[in-house]
């Protein structure tokens, strides 16, 4: 495995963007150390490269990859992995508000409390929080699938119109064309299966537990049921 | 869009808490570029009824001279310093001794009534220092390494409203009671309808800008023997529009942030400091932000020693 460490201390973002994709075109691995938080960092890689932030993110880590498998190990600011295609982000503390922003696939994983509106209109992909998300989680989400093993804050779900918010813990209130249904077997697998393949270790009544937040209607605003094909 | 912090050191203890605000607002420079201000709480080590003014004088022949006359005449100076600014301004400082804390706002109007001078502020328990410019010139240009306190609030702005000037740099100030501070990171929308009752109750507004009504609100709060807590709530409540804001006191520092939660605030606190800003690399100048908690929508925080 070919490995490039980036010393990030005295560059500008720009700067640092440049040199990971450079170096992502012949290495495997790619370690930035002393992020300091730093915003943008890994903005728009393309090659399935695996990015190790050696510390905190700032704004936008990871935003519009597709492909690339950033870890962070300390936090993130707000929008991690925003409109990411596919792709793999990784936090092992906390994160900001809207983590997975518009995200069309891949998945985002942060092990601690995340901040507002995660998963905000979302269009696919996976989003699984270790611990608490707040105000607004998965507005205007269009799709894919969000997976909280803490409570969920006021409004979850609002105006959701695809897509799946699993919830182990409390959900606080639900937006706008939102409703609570409960999981399938299936379903409780599926999430097993998943979960643990990120190291989340859940005893099994946690998987009882889970319930699942999705829209009332596909067509809330404007149009009926039947354009959508159902 | 403006980055804001503040931190307190809860042993009560001297700090070099200019030093500390200083390299958080370095980390947030990138959020504004046009100010920077401090207020520096504790180290000032005034006598009771001492009160040291910030004065903004244009470089002009015999302009200086007729403001420290003006002061004089009301309340004799009892120390002095000049601080070389910028565009071909001046910071005049002096110290003088008031009988109560009722005599500082008619002072400060009567010397503001001079032209191409303004005061910049009257504190008793903080120091104020805000500039145009940015952080490392500003806190060169006032020696903040050496400050020391128990706690401090800062800004560094991004002017979307309001001219670019040592006036509406933040913090601001209000004089209903003595020594509140406010920094602010975005706007109040419903800003007649809090200035409107504040101003019905005598309080005096000196400028447009939507900080200055908060801090007005906060201390007419305070005032009113509302805690610094049950203030923040309540503005929370009262305010409309994207903000979070940091106000200082005598004994504290607090946060609050909007119902929507659109603009940013984190927070860290450990047993010796208790450190709030709008991003994380300001907090990691101070502390270990391995555990960091992000202020959410609707949500303040305070802490007083």
């Amino acid at each position: 495995m070919k490995e490039f460490k980036i010393d990030a201390q005295r560059i500008t973002p720009r700067e640092l963007n440049r040199t990971i994709k450079k170096a992502a075109q012949d290495n495997d691995r790619i370690i930035i150390e002393n992020p300091n938080a730093m915003h943008y960092m890994v903005a728009g890689l393309t090659k399935p490269v695996e990015v190790v932030i050696d510390g905190s993110a700032g704004y936008f880590a990871g935003t519009m990859i597709h492909g690339a498998r950033v870890h962070i190990n300390g936090n993130a600011g707000w929008f991690p992995a925003d409109n990411m295609t596919e792709g793999e982000v990784i936090i092992d503390g906390s994160a900001g508000d809207g983590v997975g922003q518009g995200i069309y696939g891949g998945t985002v994983v942060v092990r601690k409390d995340v901040g507002s509106r995660t998963g905000e209109i979302m269009k696919n992909g996976t989003i699984i929080v270790g611990g608490n998300s707040g105000f607004m989680s998965g507005i205007f989400m269009m799709g894919g699938r969000m997976i909280i093993l803490g409570d969920i804050s006021d409004d979850a779900g609002e105006s959701i119109i695809r897509g799946t918010i699993y919830v182990g813990g409390e959900i606080k209130s639900l937006g706008k064309n939102a409703k609570i249904d409960e999981l399938e077997e299936k379903e409780r697998n599926e999430l097993k299966e998943l979960l643990e393949s990120y190291n989340f270790h859940l005893e099994e009544d946690k998987y009882q537990r889970f319930r699942k937040i999705v829209p009332r209607s596909a067509r809330p605003f404007y149009g009926q049921e039947s354009e959508e094909g159902k | 869009m403006c980055g804001i912090a503040g931190v307190v050191f809860k042993d009560k203890d001297l700090h070099p808490v200019g030093r500390f605000m200083t390299r958080m607002l370095d980390a947030l420079q990138h959020r504004g570029p046009d100010s920077a201000g401090f207020a520096l709480y504790g180290g000032l080590g005034l006598r009771e009824h001492e009160y040291l003014l910030n004065i903004e004088v244009k470089e002009k022949p015999g302009l200086l001279d007729e403001v420290k006359t003006k002061v004089d005449t009301a309340f004799p100076i009892e120390s002095e310093e000049i601080i070389p600014s910028v565009e071909n301004y001046i910071i005049y400082r002096c110290k003088v001794v008031l009988e109560s804390f009722s005599q500082l706002k008619p002072l400060i109007m009567d010397v503001d009534k001079i032209d191409d001078v303004i005061v910049l502020n009257g504190a008793h328990s903080f120091e104020m220092i805000k500039d145009v410019g940015l952080v490392k010139d500003i806190a060169a240009r006032y020696n903040t390494e050496d400050k020391m306190g128990t706690h401090a609030i800062g800004h560094t702005r991004f002017s979307t409203e309001s001219i670019v000037d040592r006036y509406h740099a933040h913090p601001f100030q209000s004089y209903i009671i003595p020594d509140i501070t406010v920094v602010h990171n975005g706007q109040i929308t419903n800003y007649w309808k809090i200035r409107d009752p504040l101003e019905r109750k005598g309080h005096v507004f000196e400028t447009n800008n939507d900080t200055e009504c908060i801090v007005h609100y906060i201390a007419d709060k305070l005032s009113q023997n509302y805690s610094l807590e049950e203030a923040l709530e309540q503005s929370v409540k009262d305010m409309d529009g994207p903000f979070s804001y940091i106000v200082g006191t005598p004994n504290g520092v607090g946060i609050a942030k909007d119902q929507l939660g659109l603009r940013p605030g984190v927070m860290a606190e450990n047993d010796e400091v208790f450190a709030v800003a709008s991003e994380e690399v300001a907090l990691r100048e101070v502390m270990d932000t391995s555990n960091i908690e992000q202020i959410s929508p609707g949500e303040s925080r305070a802490y007083t020693i």
